[in-house]
């Protein structure tokens, strides 16, 4: 409860505005119109690695623009917060950091519709994100990174629309270069050369209208990231709740997301069934978007 | 706390505004001379199912309600009220029908969502306009679609052609 009053606000700090997701990480196929424009806030804290202590926030503040009635660009910024101690992993988790927020990327993303879920037997939105993030999201510290996410996004309308189905897709290719971190103990793996990730993702949820302007809906995760040197380097599945509320002008969405099965790379004495080095256990996102 | 949530709920949901009244609309349907007669809705389940058979949406009687249009002793139609889906709240509609089955006019009552205003212009309501059960309203083809309200303008077409259906299989032949 109180990191979701904490979620709320950092969002309220910021002024943040916010465009239309019924759940924490899975994405609808509908474009925006013509003209239109959405801008939207997203906090997404993450805890729990297991052992020590590990709370991060990664905040995007995004600007969304539908070019034509199929195409819809945005930009986002992005940035994080990170509070972790009593936790070191080779090659991951360099040691203790504290910061409180800094910027830490930029992303751009096109979502081309090619089938409308009302108008087709089911909506179909063809997906691109190229990413540029200069922190990394686990360890907190410097890391240069750029991604290629491509995807494509499905949406099916049940019971005249109460009820929502939706699927993503996606497969995005990662090349990061740590920086030399000094005064790390001799025998602590930290590389610097440049790695190349591949990630997979399917994701799928329901939402339902439960009253007029109100959403309940559940997703799931699946995600899997292959890499240079180990191979299949995590593999995890996410599952949880969101509520979501949207009206004429403005949304919020709140959502919840734990880990519950992972695999791939460990660290010594973590707890069995998941992956902890680059997930946490548990994840809590709120989302506030304005329509302008 | 769960007080508080469904409070909230409440009061977000009470601040929606409607447009135009069931009144206003009868008379922009079919006149200020004639007097417009409640009639109870149909709701005997054979005809739900067959309404639902042919026009392939879930009959919903207790959202819908009926007016007899009658000037000088002579019944000029029917006027229905009823509500569909939109993407977040319910759009009101009301449609005239005339006593050969064909709608006289489509009238939007209320519509609160982000997108798609132009769901009340007459010019798109007027599409509409002489239709009758046995026509086809596939949005994109016999209705023109409207960019970001997709499922308000499905949802409309199948609204109205279910109206049309319930009046032929109801009312019409009485």
């Amino acid at each position: 409860m109180r990191e979701m009053v904490c979620i709320c606000l950092v969002i309220l700090a910021m002024n943040a505005l916010a465009g239309e997701d019924l759940f924490g990480h899975l994405k609808l196929a509908e474009p925006l119109p013509q003209g239109a424009w959405e801008v939207y806030q997203v906090a997404t804290q993450r805890r729990d690695k297991g052992t020590g202590q590990y709370t991060a926030i990664n905040t995007i503040s995004e600007f969304e623009y539908g070019t034509t009635d199929r195409l819809t660009l945005s930009f986002g910024l992005a940035g994080q917060g990170i509070e972790t101690s009593g936790l070191r992993v080779d090659g991951y988790l360099p040691g203790d950091n504290e910061y409180g927020f800094k910027s830490s990327g930029v992303e751009l993303n096109l979502a081309y519709n090619i089938l409308a879920p009302a108008r087709d037997a089911m909506g179909l939105s063809y997906v691109i994100r190229l990413e540029k993030l200069w922190l990394d999201p686990h360890s907190g510290f410097d890391k240069d990174s750029l991604s290629l996410t491509t995807g494509v996004n499905l949406q099916k309308y049940v019971f005249e629309g109460q009820l929502i189905w939706a699927g993503n897709l996606a497969l995005e290719a990662t090349k990061a270069t740590r920086r030399e971190l000094e005064g790390l103990p001799d025998d602590f793996e930290w590389p610097t050369f440049a790695e190349v990730e591949l990630e997979f993702t399917a994701r799928t949820g329901m939402s339902y209208r439960f009253v007029p302007k109100w959403f309940l809906s559940i997703e799931g995760e699946f995600q899997q990231e292959y890499e240079t040197e180990v191979n299949l380097e995590r593999e995890s599945i996410f599952v949880g709740p969101s509520v979501h509320y949207g009206g004429k002008n403005m949304w919020f969405t709140f959502s919840y997301l734990g880990q519950v099965s992972g695999r791939g790379e460990t660290y010594d004495g973590q707890p069995d069934g998941y992956h902890l080095i680059e997930k946490t256990k548990h994840e809590l996102i709120a989302k506030i978007g304005i329509n302008l | 706390m769960q007080t508080a949530f469904l409070l909230s709920m409440s009061v977000f949901t009470l601040m929606a505004t409607d447009y135009l009244s069931i009144e206003s609309a009868q008379r922009r349907l079919f006149g200020d001379k004639a007097d417009y007669i409640f009639t109870k809705t149909p709701a005997d389940k054979r005809l739900v199912k067959a309404v639902k058979k042919q026009a392939g949406v879930t009959l919903r009687p207790d959202r819908i309600r009926i007016w007899q249009a009658i000037e000088e002793g002579r019944q000029l139609g029917w006027v229905y009220e009823d509500q569909v889906i939109g993407k977040h709240e319910f759009i009101t509609y009301a449609v005239g029908v005339d006593m050969n089955g064909r709608v006289v006019d489509v009238v939007i009552l209320s519509y609160r969502e982000t997108h798609g205003g132009e769901i009340m212009r007459p010019t798109w309501l007027a599409q509409f306009r002489g239709k009758t059960a046995e026509q086809p309203f596939k949005m994109g083809v016999d209705i023109e679609a409207i960019s970001g309200a997709t499922l308000s303008v499905r949802n409309v077409c199948d609204g109205v052609k279910k109206l049309l259906i319930l009046n032929e299989l109801a009312l019409l032949h009485e």
